[in-house]
């Protein structure tokens, strides 16, 4: 089984089209990876339908970096 | 002015005036006040009857420069002039034309009525659809929900034929031969001025060419026509400015609008406060806060209201077949960004920002507060986004803030919310068509298609919960509103009923070129315009009043009814346990929104947004002394403001409930 982070990395790859290996864990979203404030909703979603998780809109603002996603998700799932 | 005010003129009077250089043909025909001063007259033509109004005193003109009370260097042919008035220079002639007490005119060509004139009322307008079918009669008394019920309704020929007739009986009380200039105007450096009704206070300077048309005015709403301006078949109406190098052909300025910097206006009307210049609008129906502001943009064959145009925005109505058919729809609150293009046919959602280029006919009535951009050619929606968008949030405070009009009797009614029955309804549609989309389609599946637009499908559940976020932050507005509105003391005063008429869930609410109301009341009115029983723009006047008035009530009712459709029971069999889950779910709402504003605004202060700021040194510190500090920033402080307010009023209700 995939770890959070690993899944993470994945969809983030997948979506904003870009190669997994330069993910890191401190990678942030906008500055680093080239994501557009489009592409940051669609992440949220996309690791909503992955985790089968609601994260909350405003909350989900204070996701910036691939590590804040983890932590944020780990928490949901622990819930 | 009645004959039995003036009299002939004495043998000295004429004597005095020919030394001073004025000539007539049949001095019989002159006549003047009373007391007549022929000091104050010089170098004057007199042609045809011509009476003149005590002269005496000193006029302030415009630009603040002060002279007396005459009139000097000009032909005047069957002229009746007020007391008190300054005419100067006037080169080919002033003819056919009533002027009121107190106007100035000086260093102007010619200002005559040639023929009968209704003075550009009644004149039939293109607006819309290029093609025709749509035509509209301008008039100076008539508004934008007469506009829109004229160009949008031809599917009820019973009621343009009753707004038809209500036009031609306005034309003909107004029909003349003269032509009008009202009280204290002022028109100086003009050239040429024909069939054209000036009304009071207005202020004329600099105009190249006035044809068939009327600048209504008054002294609490001045119109001003500037320089350069170039106007035939035209309507002007109060408040409005129309400058510098303005091209107007065929088309209606609204009240408190501004139009200049060369804009070229042609079949197209633009009600209260809409703003444009540079840019060219052809068939346009621009209804309130209609804003253009940039050469490159053309608007063409639409319809906008509370609208942006960002620069370079244009439209295509055509597609070399049958010659330029289609139409566009923006509902209100929309933006174009730089570059957008729309091919018409398209209808889009209120409240939504369009970016990009887009060559799908998309319809996204029922999916307003969108953001719509262009991906590799094709058309993507993200409904609901636009709501949580700082331009909305701003928007909202800034039209009713920038509303210019200082008539007292505004002809355009407003309804200024952003959040109301016809957006919530829209909200309530797009929520059901969302979800739907949604157990539709497949996991596999990247996007979805909605009429001719695509959506994300991994967005499909995210914009849901952005409509549901919008419609408990709206319901629970409605009840706020409600409890300050009626100085609620306990939750029954909340329900005292003022409504006149019983409200269901699906009424369908419209906006009428700004007036927002429940279909319903809107056919009693159409009715009584098809019957005859309303017969002039008065009544309309009248009868729209009537409707603006319930809006509240209505809106209230509304709310019940869906309230107890969505939850099996009224509102007002609500437990205390249910009355507080559905408040803090207003609150949550309320927060949550401010939070995602304050967070949109907060990206005006971060990351790539400085490029170019600082750009021999330091590039925080210059743009801190540019921009500001985000922490400072004005709106960011009002955002919290907002915030500890929606908290203070959800313990205000939440004592309701004790």
């Amino acid at each position: 089984m995939a770890t959070t982070l690993e899944r993470v990395k994945n969809i983030t790859a997948e979506l904003l089209k870009i190669d997994p290996s330069i993910i890191q864990k401190d990678s942030r979203f906008v500055e680093d990876l080239g994501a557009e404030s489009i592409q940051s909703i669609e992440l949220v979603a996309a690791f909503d339908e992955e985790f089968d998780i609601e994260m909350d809109e405003d909350e989900a603002l204070s996701v910036k970096s691939v590590g804040d996603a983890v932590t944020f998700i780990d928490r949901y799932l622990e819930g | 002015m009645s004959d039995n005010k003036y009299r002939a003129l004495s043998e000295e009077e004429i004597a005095a005036l020919e030394d001073r250089g004025c000539r007539a043909g049949d001095w019989s025909k002159v006549h003047v006040a009373a007391e007549f001063d022929p000091s104050r007259f010089h170098g004057i033509v007199f042609h045809g009857k011509v009476e003149i109004a005590r002269q005496s005193g000193e006029i302030l003109l415009s630009d603040g420069r002060k002279k007396s009370c005459g009139i000097y260097n000009a032909s005047l042919e069957n002229v009746a002039i007020g007391e008190n008035c300054y005419i100067a220079n006037v080169h080919v002639g002033i003819s056919n034309v009533n002027i009121g007490t107190g106007v100035a005119i000086e260093n102007v060509g010619e200002i005559i009525c040639e023929g009968e004139s209704t003075f550009g009322n009644g004149h039939a307008i293109d607006v819309l659809n290029e093609g025709g079918g749509r035509e509209m009669n301008i008039c100076a008394q008539s508004n934008a929900q007469v506009a829109y019920l004229t160009i949008m309704y031809r599917d009820n020929q019973p009621l343009i034929d009753g707004l038809h007739k209500i036009s031609d009986a306005f034309c003909a009380q107004i029909h003349s031969n003269r032509a009008t200039v009202g009280q204290n105007s002022r028109i100086k450096n003009c050239t040429k001025i024909t069939n054209v009704w000036i009304g009071e206070s207005a202020v004329l300077d600099g105009v190249l060419s006035l044809r068939e048309g009327t600048v209504a005015s008054s002294a609490e709403a001045p119109t001003s026509v500037g320089s350069g301006v170039v106007a035939e078949h035209f309507i002007i109406q109060k408040g409005a400015s129309v400058m510098d190098g303005a091209m107007v052909a065929s088309s209606l300025v609204g009240e408190a609008c501004k139009v200049g910097k060369q804009v070229s206006l042609e079949n197209t009307v633009l009600y209260a406060n809409s703003e444009a210049f540079h840019s060219e609008l052809c068939s346009v129906f621009g209804g309130p806060y209609t804003v253009t502001h940039h050469r490159s943009t053309l608007l063409i064959a639409g319809y906008f209201s509370f609208y942006n145009a960002g620069s370079a925005t244009n439209q295509s109505n055509h597609m070399y077949k049958l010659g330029p058919v289609h139409q566009g729809i923006l509902e209100r609150g929309c933006k174009t960004g730089s570059s957008a293009y729309l091919l018409w046919p398209a209808r889009v959602g209120a409240f939504s920002a369009v970016l990009g280029k887009h060559h799908a006919n998309f319809d996204t009535t029922n999916l307003p507060f969108s953001y719509i951009s262009e991906e590799g050619g094709r058309s993507f929606i993200i409904p609901g986004m636009n709501y949580f968008t700082t331009g909305t949030f701003r928007d909202a405070l800034k039209w009713p803030a920038r509303d210019k009009r200082t008539v007292s009797n505004k002809l355009d009614f407003i309804i200024f919310d952003v959040l109301s029955p016809y957006t919530g309804q829209k909200v309530i549609r797009g929520q059901e068509i969302l979800n739907d989309l949604s157990e539709r389609s497949q996991k596999s599946q990247t996007f979805v298609s909605f009429k001719g637009i695509h959506m994300k499908r991994l967005l499909l559940k995210t914009c849901s919960r952005y409509y549901q976020l919008i419609l408990d932050k709206y319901f629970g507005d409605i009840v706020i509103k409600r409890m300050q509105h009626k100085s609620a003391g306990t939750l029954a005063d909340l329900f005292t009923n003022d409504s006149d008429q019983f409200v269901s869930h699906e009424d369908q609410w419209v906006d009428i070129c700004g007036l927002i109301c429940r279909k319903n009341r809107l056919e009693h009115f159409t009715a009584a315009v098809s019957s005859g029983e309303i017969q002039s723009y008065a009544q309309i006047q009248t009868a729209l009043q009537a409707i603006y008035t319930t809006y509240h009530e209505d809106e209230w009712q509304w709310f019940l009814a869906q309230y107890a459709h969505m939850n099996g029971h009224p509102l007002q069999e609500e437990s205390s346990g249910n009355w507080q889950a559905f408040m803090e779910r207003w609150n949550t709402a309320s927060r949550k929104l401010l939070k995602m504003v304050l967070s949109d605004a907060g990206k005006e202060f971060e990351g790539n947004v400085k490029t170019g700021f600082g750009v021999d040194g330091n590039q925080d510190a210059d743009f801190a002394n540019v921009r500001g500090v985000f922490d400072e920033n004005s709106f960011k402080q009002q955002l919290e403001k907002d915030m500890q307010s929606a908290d203070a009023r959800y313990e205000d209700f939440m004592k309701l409930l004790v």
